[in-house]
């Protein structure tokens, strides 16, 4: 996204778009295509499909604008949420060996470098600091499942533990999560 | 305390799913039975909203990577039938050309501002800056209408967003300025998106910083000219 967008004028974006103004989808999506591109493309990992979720997402924001208005969330909030949504249930929806997903999921999300947390808005260093409470492979699920869209069953087996005790974990650590952001 | 605690056991394994839905962590099955609860409950779908609020900053580790040029130009065939005729698409879809004209933009806005304040008589703006939006919603009940007002042809657009009237009973729509009575704008029509239109003096009370409020009502409205029904929806009017 272009840092010349603030959150109240991509609210106005969207209040337009619910309106069905073309001209205000069409900025709508040139501040925000990047964003949800990464997202897309962080959950799916696979530039064709990315593409086609973010269409997707895209056409649903169209159709769905004005459930905006009837939430609470933050306009980027809104819009990550539909963009992750949609490509978690594609991720969902492919048939794949869970060996080969392992793979593809090699990718860890270690906690942020020193300077990415120096340079991060301060909501950003308070959900890593409350992040940082949990034990690390916690931690690490959490931050794989949120960012990933990895799934009980690919945690359990990266973690070599059962599926119920994946579970357990991460019910445990989310209710932790909000305690301490919530403190 | 949390809303789940405030709700007994049922509500805190509510919570919890709302809590994995969100994180993303669920079967196949298991998403659809959530995405369809949240489409049907009210409580449920409160539940995963704060959810995405809390666990949001995470987000900021996406890093933006700009799609295909011709995204977008999918996009609108798939919504619109056919895109636009991208008119120079070299200089018009570069990204460094519009940072650069956002930045003219800016530029130019100030330049007018600074103009239309030094030196110029007040003129009357243009027909865009008229337009105000509200959200009409209410905690208790599940009513949600998106209401636009346009000042130009004193307009109130109202599209429906969620929630039925009630059997037997009509919507009406009042707009409250200050400390007065409310005045009503009339039985909301039945429809997905409807129109109203109003005189000058409930235009003038809008523009002042009406609120808009929704009741029910007796089927042809309030046979008093005052709410006589409970409030299911309201909200203020934003400038767009």
């Amino acid at each position: 996204m272009t840092p010349t967008m603030t959150p109240d004028e991509i609210t106005k974006l969207i209040f337009r778009t619910a309106l069905k103004e073309r001209a205000a989808f069409d900025l709508l999506y040139r501040h925000t295509n990047a964003k949800l591109f990464g997202v897309c493309l962080r959950v799916l990992k696979d530039r064709a499909e990315a593409e086609e979720a973010l269409q997707d997402v895209y056409v649903k924001v169209w159709t769905k604008a004005d459930r905006f208005a009837a939430s609470e969330l933050s306009p980027i909030t809104w819009l990550v949420a539909v963009a992750r949504n949609h490509a978690i249930d594609r991720l969902r929806a492919r048939k794949v060996p869970a060996a080969e997903l392992d793979e593809a999921h090699a990718v860890t999300d270690p906690a942020p470098t020193p300077e990415a947390a120096a340079s991060a808005g301060s909501e950003r260093r308070r959900i890593d600091a409350c992040l940082d409470e949990l034990e690390n492979e916690r931690a690490t699920a959490v931050r794989g499942a949120y960012l990933n869209g990895d799934s009980y069953a690919e945690l359990a087996a990266r973690f070599d533990v059962p599926l119920n005790t994946m579970r357990t974990w991460l019910r445990r650590s989310l209710l932790k999560l909000r305690e301490c952001l919530e403190r | 305390m949390t809303v789940a605690d405030e709700h007994g056991p049922e509500r805190r394994d509510d919570d919890l799913v709302a809590a994995e839905y969100v994180l993303g962590v669920l079967a196949a099955d298991e998403r659809a039975a959530a995405a369809r609860r949240i489409e049907t409950d009210r409580e449920f779908a409160r539940l995963v909203e704060h959810w995405e609020a809390q666990l949001a900053p995470m987000a900021d580790a996406y890093e933006p990577i700009e799609p295909p040029a011709n995204a977008k130009a999918a996009i609108d065939t798939r919504l619109f039938g056919q895109a636009r005729e991208p008119s120079r698409p070299g200089l018009w879809s570069s990204l460094a050309f519009w940072r650069g004209v956002a930045v003219a933009a800016v530029l130019a806005f100030g330049a007018y501002v600074g103009l239309t304040y030094t030196s110029l008589p007040f003129g009357a703006p243009p027909a865009e800056e008229h337009r105000y939006v509200a959200s009409l919603a209410h905690d208790d009940t599940d009513v949600r209408y998106l209401a636009v007002y346009d000042g130009a042809t004193r307009d109130v657009a109202l599209s429906h967003v969620s929630g039925a009237r009630p059997e037997g009973r009509d919507f009406e729509l009042w707009a409250i300025e200050g400390d007065n009575p409310p005045v009503s704008l009339g039985v909301v029509p039945v429809g997905s998106s409807v129109h109203v239109a109003l005189d000058e003096a409930l235009g003038a009370a809008i523009e002042a910083g009406a609120v808009f409020a929704i009741t029910t009502e007796p089927p042809g409205g309030s046979p008093s000219g005052a709410p006589t029904g409970p409030v299911v929806a309201l909200g203020d009017l934003r400038d767009i």
